[in-house]
């Protein structure tokens, strides 16, 4: 079982890494390199708090071994944060309580960042579906549709 | 049993080469079946020694419009089948039925390719590919072959993709004009759901109001999906205006049932199979009313 040369550039940061064939990108964020602000929660890419934005994509980290990867550009949910400023969906997300037990929001932000990189002025609707594979079991989808939309309507 | 090596191809023509000189390769696109599979160390899944990873090979990413057919890349996403112009103007049906699967992080990595090979009998594509008489293009070292999508599934989770065969282009023979498609799907829930039943519709309706050469195919109906011949034969030849709707839905879930036997889904499946190919022609029936 031969190890695999990847180069990433995840949150801006460009690193070599080797790895195992069935290492999956979660595995790599948070096993390897300490990047646990991305969740593991089904695993079978079902719930969304896996969620990191892959050369502009939202993608379930869950469902990429990262020896596919070579080459991509990774956010995740560490990045969006810059020169210690909160992304305005971040700070979106506390002003309108859209965090509750907090374990989905950084896949409800990833999901929203990719939403909004590609379509800066949404409807609801378009929100609803960024957000479609993403779930929230205390429920909070409405302070989280609204976090996203007062952003939008700037 | 999941000590692999890690296979890359970056051309159809390295892909080929490993399928060629190794045994036990598996092919990984899209991933978003078998990666979970692999992960959860699934018993489905067969033993393999090589994971070959198709997910860079640029050449199979595109959708582009030849004299009779549409042809699309066997590593389009369903994201990609959503965005593309050519879809959306001659098989609006793909883009319907592409809309419905998973989830954007499903649809940003899936592929229609992966969707066809994997033969899952809840596959959302597969109704609709089915019913536009889609054709596959198999390539292998020696050479190239065709086969419809009828002929190329086999089974539940089965085709006739053999071991130094790629799955590179599906073609889309042009709709002339008067054909119109619906897809109908009923999951748990709206979003991530697991086709419990679907229905795509192709058909033509003529100068005179009557129907022609209609395709009907449910998902999720049967093993795996197929036309329902008895179906369309009884639509076929009928004016929209003296079609009995309530028949042709008794008629399609005895076709269902002629198939699959009595199973313990029975009851509902044969209700909401009717009610689906009932809504499909009365959106086709107040489509001609309007003309």
């Amino acid at each position: 079982m031969k190890k695999i040369k990847i180069n990433l550039t995840i949150n801006g940061k460009k690193i070599t890494l080797k790895v195992n064939p069935q290492e999956r990108l979660i595995d790599t964020l948070r096993d390897r390199l300490k990047l646990t602000g991305t969740k593991e929660g089904c695993s079978i890419g079902e719930c969304g708090a896996c969620t990191v934005i892959l050369n502009g994509k939202a993608v379930a980290s869950c469902l990429v071994f990262t020896a596919q990867i070579d080459g991509s550009k990774i956010l995740t949910v560490e990045g969006l944060e810059v020169g210690g400023k909160l992304d305005p969906l971040q700070q979106a997300f506390l002003d309108h309580h859209a965090v509750q037990c907090g374990f989905c929001t950084p896949g409800m932000l990833m999901s929203a960042k990719a939403l909004l990189l590609k379509n800066p002025h949404p409807t609801r609707e378009e929100i609803k579906t960024a957000l479609e594979g993403n779930l929230c079991r205390c429920t909070g989808y409405e302070q989280i549709i609204e976090a996203i939309e007062s952003v939008t309507k700037d | 049993m999941y000590n692999y090596d890690f296979l890359t191809a970056l051309k159809i023509e390295d892909a080929l080469y490993y399928l060629d000189r190794l045994e036990k390769v598996k092919i990984l696109a899209g991933g978003t079946d078998l990666i979970v599979n692999i992960h959860k160390k699934s018993s489905r899944l067969p033993h393999f020694d090589y994971l070959l990873d198709i997910s860079n090979i640029e050449e199979l990413k595109f959708i582009a419009l030849k004299k009779q057919f549409l042809e699309i890349g066997s590593l389009i996403t369903h994201t990609q089948l959503i965005e593309d112009t050519l879809i959306a103007k001659y098989f609006p049906i793909l883009k319907f039925a592409a809309q419905t699967i998973g989830s954007p992080q499903i649809r940003n990595r899936g592929t229609i390719g992966g969707n066809i090979v994997n033969a899952s009998p809840a596959a959302d594509l597969l109704p609709p590919l089915i019913a536009l008489k889609a054709r596959v293009e198999l390539v292998s070292p020696g050479g190239k072959r065709e086969l419809t999508l009828t002929e190329f599934l086999s089974g539940p989770y089965q085709t006739k993709l053999q071991e130094n065969e790629l799955l590179t282009t599906i073609k889309i023979p042009l709709l002339n004009e008067g054909y119109l498609a619906n897809f109908q799907k009923i999951g748990r829930r709206k979003s991530l759901a697991i086709a419990r039943l679907s229905l795509a519709l192709v058909t033509r309706i003529d100068s005179e109001n009557i129907f022609q050469d209609s395709r009907i195919v449910p998902g999720s109906a049967t093993p795996y999906p197929q036309s329902f011949p008895v179906t369309e034969g009884a639509v076929n030849g009928k004016r929209t205006t003296d079609l009995n709707l309530e028949e042709i839905g008794e008629i399609i879930a005895k076709e269902m049932i002629s198939i699959t036997g009595k199973r313990w889904s029975t009851p509902y499946k044969s209700k909401a199979l009717s009610a689906l190919v009932i809504r499909a022609l009365k959106e086709f029936i107040s489509k001609a009313g309007t003309k």
